[in-house]
């Protein structure tokens, strides 16, 4: 089928999230680089993926590894400067794949020169550039969101003897939406990186943006107001550029970003995400099947983004008390490995490294409707070190080989920006790209053909699902279909062989032509179609009428 | 003339011996068949006692009431009456085969006769021992739901079903014996339609009301007369 | 199949070696539908299993349903589940309530509030006609065996006030406890249950050395072990069993090594109508059965010599005394009558001994009269011991002790109008130690060759 529109690139691409401090350093100061991101630009083509969104590279004093932003306009030294990121932009285009950026509007550092000025007089004209209040007491009730660290969304500045608001750390004050100056201030700093060429931006904590007395001060329509002026802005000047929300919401509240189409282009689907872990342990698919039933319908041109594990803790805000006890009993026994109401870890250590299920999940992350999102190092199996601190245990050096510093780096071990996973599982000397480049059966290289495949058929970034009901609950079955793209999913999430009946006789005379294999399957009948699966197994039929 | 007569006596006396010689190896052969019969039937006799101990036959029949009947009429328990009737009725055979074997004239067809009534016999009998049986059986199935429902007189009830049943059963037993056949059968038909014409009238035109009046009670009562007594669990 | 012993015992019997042949026994058997088979692979093996069971199989299902689901979602939020319900009951009522949200907004208030981690699967079994007692939980034992399930209970639709924590405490100890049949209490009106207090239970205490107040009830527990060693048995197809197999279970598992407790549910509510208020209906199938089980797990008390208390978790009992319109005076007329008009039958069935002292009280004037405690033992044990030699037909016998129990209820009645339940339970007390103390005379008669009575 004919590709549509450039203007739509977002709902096929696979997109790959990375930091470039973690990536690849190139000039040896244990911190990853532009120069180096580009060197591994080849790495990324051969992988796949479509797309790269970059994690904060801003100057900042990285209190918050990079989203407390002191300028908006530059690129932090460590990182590079601005012309090796347009070096790296050019070489990024000019391989197919595309860049979204962070772009942080909801708050800045206290090292910004916006804050500085603002805090310096209550008379300075960017005073009015954050929120400030005599007291604490304003907007009572709301909640905090980094509940570990924060015990209150007000902080006193000594030096203007006032109280600012913050949605997050105490040194990432609020901007004020309520001056037009602030969002006129941003959006020069949008257009100053669409001007270079960067494909999107990623929202970071986009609900938070207004604040209301009486109210959770998220997801206001005035935030949504000034999302839809932006939106509009940019199409006028920047048409094919998108916009992807980060609001950790139920899936009712994030239906609300996409407007009628003319707010955000994509937003993930936070709720999903823990759900798949949990259906997967529970070897039950009520969890995933529950959410997406319950997800609403989005405008033609937008899309949800699903991920299985990003930079952030896995949250565990969207589930209840009962399910969020259950993630940790599960998932995160150490109580190390639990931060701000989530779970710090890596994919594969989640997995306990079994190659089973890290499959199964990359599968249902592949084939679920939305544009899946694959976290640096998970492609390989990367493992985490939760004993770093904040969530920095799964922000660890990239590894590309078995040598010193896993080929992230020839600083010295000690001048990394993090140590590189050393244990005898999940350590570099056994995971890393080079070894796994080597092997057939790779995980790298599984990954490369799921992707791959992914990227053949557009209806599984595209199409419509629909579920099937077969009475063992520990199959999930569904049907994408768009235009002439019928595919038919089928997978076991528990840890024994499995008989399932499906109903398929809407497909009678249809012939399954499994993706991976190309290889026939009886065709579909009256009857209920019984497949079996081996552990943690899965299948994609393409579902073809000749 | 001495010659006739002792010619006529040594005649005689010739016509005696052969009859004897000729009725003696039938009569020998009687008396072995009877004798081989009382064997036969001794042997049946405790082969079918053995048989009927291991399927506990005296158990059963208690349970159902036969034996109560059996003690009734002084009769011994049912294995012992089976195999006593097994034995007689074997013997019996075994007898009447031995007089046909005689071939005195007019004996074999009334043995033919008694051989074909048998079965009536036997028959009759049974129908009267199930139909006491069950009349035992039903009248206390009878009696035991009219006192435990509170219904005033179970008894007459229960004697009530014991009657009629009896009389049913009688009059089968006669009728299959073949006695006064058309008589009995009439008597039966008057007595067992009078009886449920009285009934019709009764309920139907004479006592409209209270029949009317007792269904009600006894349909409106029960569920109360349920609720005074205390729930048993 | 011994069950594992934790460190202290729960409440111990002699052990009984039964033989599991469950594969046999299904094999054999087809009373599983292939219908019921497939429903049962797409569940796959569970951790609980919750039967609906009825004896009248007249009554609805939903608040039933209902209850359980929620009892799943409330105390048992992580286990896997599985309900099997043999009322055949419409198979979407248990969904109702999650279809048709229509409000997306609803759905995701529904979902943040929902604990249910998983599907809760609700199996109905298929039959063409509505079944038996003993064929329904015959099917539920056989779906506990076939998907492995650790803690199984059995509830009733007719229970109109059945509550989420009422099946929690049915599963709760074997879960923990490792127990393997639970007993129900309740709170009863101090005039309810009197078969159970004057007749089943002293009896069933006395002979099998257990203590279970409720042996025939509509709900209780049992573990997936006893639920395998039950469906191998052999009596299945035996009459008493029809009607009410849970007994038959329950004494099963008493007669052998298997761990028992009670737990208190709370006052119960249930269907005024069907078999459980006509009093001949019930003695059928509460004495039938029991006097069947004597018999048939002969070999189990014969010999023995034991009452052990069994572990009890809530109140052992609770009795409340509000007035009650009982007309005592039909109820002793009824025994009266009832010994009078049934003199033959009861001839041949007690001790002349028996017979004479029970013909004695029922010339005794309304207000004089008494029921002694150690004269209805006996006139029991002659009952059971009749009952072995089947001296007259077992239906039979077991409807002639109607008119006597209807005598000890107005002894009671008369006796307890004014008693307090702490009163009552001593007195209960004693009547279960007369039943202990006369059981020798109960084997005695037992053994006995019958003698010939005219």
């Amino acid at each position: 089928m004919a590709r549509q529109t450039d203007n739509l690139w977002y709902k096929d691409a696979v997109i790959y999230q990375l930091h470039v401090r973690t990536f690849c350093d190139s000039n040896a100061d244990g911190i990853g680089d532009f120069t180096g991101l580009t060197q591994r630009l080849d790495y990324l083509k051969d992988l796949g993926i479509t797309a790269i969104w970059l994690l904060p590279f801003y100057p900042s004093p990285l209190r918050d590894d990079g989203y407390d932003i002191t300028d908006y306009v530059s690129v932090h030294p460590s990182y590079g400067s601005l012309e090796d990121f347009q070096t790296f932009l050019t070489a990024a285009h000019n391989r197919g794949i595309r860049v979204i950026i962070e772009m942080v509007l909801n708050h800045t550092s206290d090292q910004h020169p916006w804050f500085k000025e603002a805090r310096s007089s209550r008379e300075n004209p960017k005073r009015d550039w954050y929120v400030w209040s005599q007291t604490d007491t304003r907007y009572e009730g709301v909640r905090i969101i980094f509940v570990d660290t924060e015990t209150s969304n007000w902080a006193w500045d000594p030096v203007s003897k006032s109280y600012y608001w913050h949605r997050f750390f105490s040194h990432q004050p609020d901007l004020n939406f309520d001056n037009p100056a602030v969002l006129e201030a941003l959006w020069e700093v949008m257009k100053f990186w669409l001007n270079l060429g960067v494909d999107g931006f990623r929202f970071d904590a986009i609900p938070y943006l207004v604040e209301r007395e009486g109210t959770p001060c998220e997801n206001l329509p005035e935030t949504h107001a000034i999302i839809r002026d932006l939106r509009k802005r940019l199409d006028l000047a920047y048409p094919g550029r998108m916009l992807l929300a980060e609001a950790n919401n139920w899936p009712v509240d994030i239906r609300a970003y996409f407007g009628d189409g003319d707010e955000f282009h994509a937003a993930f689907h936070f709720p999903l995400m823990p759900r798949m872990f949990m259906s997967v342990k529970l070897e039950d698919r009520k969890p995933i099947i529950d959410i997406l039933e319950q997800t609403p319908e989005i405008p033609n041109n937008c899309q949800w983004c699903i991920f299985l594990r990003n930079h952030d803790e896995l949250t565990l805000e969207m589930v209840n008390d009962i399910e969020r006890d259950y993630m940790y009993d599960e998932y995160a026994v150490d109580t190390t490995m639990r931060i701000n109401r989530g779970i710090r870890r890596r994919l594969a250590p989640m997995m306990d490294n079994d190659r089973r299920r890290i499959e199964l999940l990359n599968g249902l992350l592949m084939s679920m409707p939305g544009t899946p999102i694959v976290y640096y190092g998970d492609e390989i199996g990367m493992g985490d070190n939760i004993y770093l601190g904040d969530r920095n245990g799964v922000r660890t050096p990239m590894q590309w080989n078995g040598e010193t510093n896993a080929g992230f780096s020839t600083a010295d071990p000690e001048r990394l920006y993090s140590p590189v996973i050393s244990n005898a599982v999940y350590g570099s000397q056994v995971i890393n790209v080079d070894s796994q480049k080597r092997s057939e059966h790779s995980l790298l290289r599984w990954m490369k053909s799921l992707i791959r495949l992914r990227n053949s058929f557009q209806v599984f970034g595209r199409g419509s699902i629909r579920f099937l009901d077969p009475s063992n609950h520990r199959v999930l079955a569904y049907v994408r279909q768009f235009g002439e793209e019928t595919v038919l999913v089928v997978n076991n999430l528990s840890s024994s062989a499995q008989a399932v009946e499906l109903d398929v006789r809407r497909f009678k005379g249809y012939i399954p032509i499994e993706m991976f294999g190309r290889n026939l399957f009886p065709r579909l009948g009256d009857l209920p179609y019984l497949l079996t699966l081996g552990p943690y197994q899965f299948y994609w039929f393409q579902l073809r009428r000749i | 003339m001495r010659q006739t007569i002792l010619l006529g006596l040594e005649q005689a006396y010739s016509n005696l011996v052969h009859m004897i010689a000729d009725f003696l190896p039938r009569f020998l052969v009687m008396l072995i068949i009877i004798v081989l019969g009382l064997v036969v039937a001794f042997v049946l006799k405790y082969i079918l006692r053995a048989v009927l101990g291991l399927t506990k036959l005296d158990r059963v029949s208690e349970e159902a009431g036969a034996s109560r009947l059996l003690r009734i009429a002084h009769l011994p328990s049912m294995t012992v009456l089976l195999s006593r009737s097994i034995f007689w009725v074997t013997w019996f055979g075994f007898i009447l085969v031995g007089l046909s074997v005689l071939g005195v004239a007019g004996l074999q067809g009334q043995i033919s006769r008694l051989l074909q009534f048998l079965p009536e016999v036997f028959v009759a009998i049974l129908i009267l021992f199930l139909g006491l049986m069950t009349a035992n059986f039903l009248s206390r199935t009878a009696l035991l739901a009219a006192v435990n429902a509170g219904y005033p007189s179970p008894r007459i009830l229960s004697w009530s079903i014991r009657f009629v049943i009896w009389i049913l059963a009688i009059s089968m037993t006669l009728e299959e014996l073949g006695v006064a056949r058309q008589t009995v059968i009439s008597a039966f038909s008057i007595i067992f339609g009078a009886l449920m014409l009285a009934l019709a009238i009764a309920f139907g035109f004479g006592g409209q009301d209270l029949a009317r009046k007792s269904l009600e009670r006894y349909l409106g009562n029960t569920k109360k007369e349920k609720d005074k007594e205390p729930q048993p669990l | 199949m011994p069950p594992p012993f934790g460190d202290h015992v729960v409440g111990s019997f002699r052990i009984l070696q039964f033989e599991s042949e469950v594969s046999r026994a299904l094999a054999e058997d087809t009373f599983l539908t292939d219908d019921l088979l497939r429903q049962l692979m797409g569940v796959g093996e569970v951790d609980l299993l919750v039967g609906i069971y009825s004896h009248s199989n007249t009554s609805t299902t939903s608040h039933t349903l209902r209850a359980i689901e929620r009892s799943f979602q409330q105390h048992f939020t992580r286990q896997r589940a599985v309900i099997v319900n043999t009322c055949g009951g419409d198979k979407d009522e248990g969904n109702a309530a999650a279809a048709g949200l229509s409000n997306v907004a609803e759905k995701n208030v529904r979902l943040a509030e929902s604990a249910s981690l998983r599907t809760v699967h609700q199996v109905t079994g298929d039959f063409s006609a509505p079944p038996s007692a003993a064929m329904a939980l015959r099917t539920i034992l056989a779906a506990a065996d076939l998907l492995r399930a650790r803690a199984c209970a059995v509830v009733s639709p007719a229970t109109t006030n059945l509550t989420p924590d009422w099946i929690a405490n049915l599963l709760r100890p074997i879960c923990q406890e490792n127990v393997d049949f639970v007993a129900p209490l309740y709170t009863r009106h101090k005039f309810q249950g009197l078969l159970a207090r004057n007749l089943l239970y002293p009896m069933s205490r006395a002979i099998f050395g257990c203590r279970i107040r409720e042996l025939y009830s509509d709900e209780w527990g049992f573990s997936g072990r006893l639920a395998a060693v039950c469906l191998s048995q052999d009596a299945w197809h035996e009459e008493p069993i029809w009607t009410r197999p849970e007994a038959w279970m329950a004494i099963s598992a008493l007669s052998s090594d298997f761990r028992y407790c009670q737990v208190f549910l709370g006052q119960k509510l249930q269907t005024t109508t069907g078999p459980g208020t006509d009093i001949v209906e019930v003695f059928r199938q509460t004495v039938g059965n029991l006097f069947w089980c004597l018999e048939s797990h002969q070999s189990a008390w014969l010999d023995g010599e034991r009452s052990e208390p069994g572990q009890t978790f809530g109140p052992d009992h609770e009795l409340t005394s509000e007035a009650s319109d009982l007309d005592r005076h039909r109820i002793f007329e009824m025994f009266r009558s009832g010994v009078t008009e049934l003199e033959p039958i009861l001839s041949s069935i007690l001790d002349p001994e028996t017979h004479a002292e029970i013909k004695s009280i029922v010339s005794l004037e309304e207000s004089k009269f008494k029921f002694r405690s150690d004269l209805w033992v006996r006139t029991l044990y002659d009952f059971v011991a009749s009952y072995h030699h089947a001296v007259i037909n077992r239906d039979h016998l077991v409807q002639a002790l109607v008119p006597l129990y209807r005598g000890v209820t107005f002894s009671f009645l008369v006796e307890h109008s004014d008693s307090s339940p702490a009163e009552m339970e001593a007195v209960s007390e004693g009547l279960c130690l007369e039943f202990e103390r006369q059981k020798p005379y109960l084997r005695e008669k037992w053994k006995a060759k019958v003698e010939v009575k005219s």
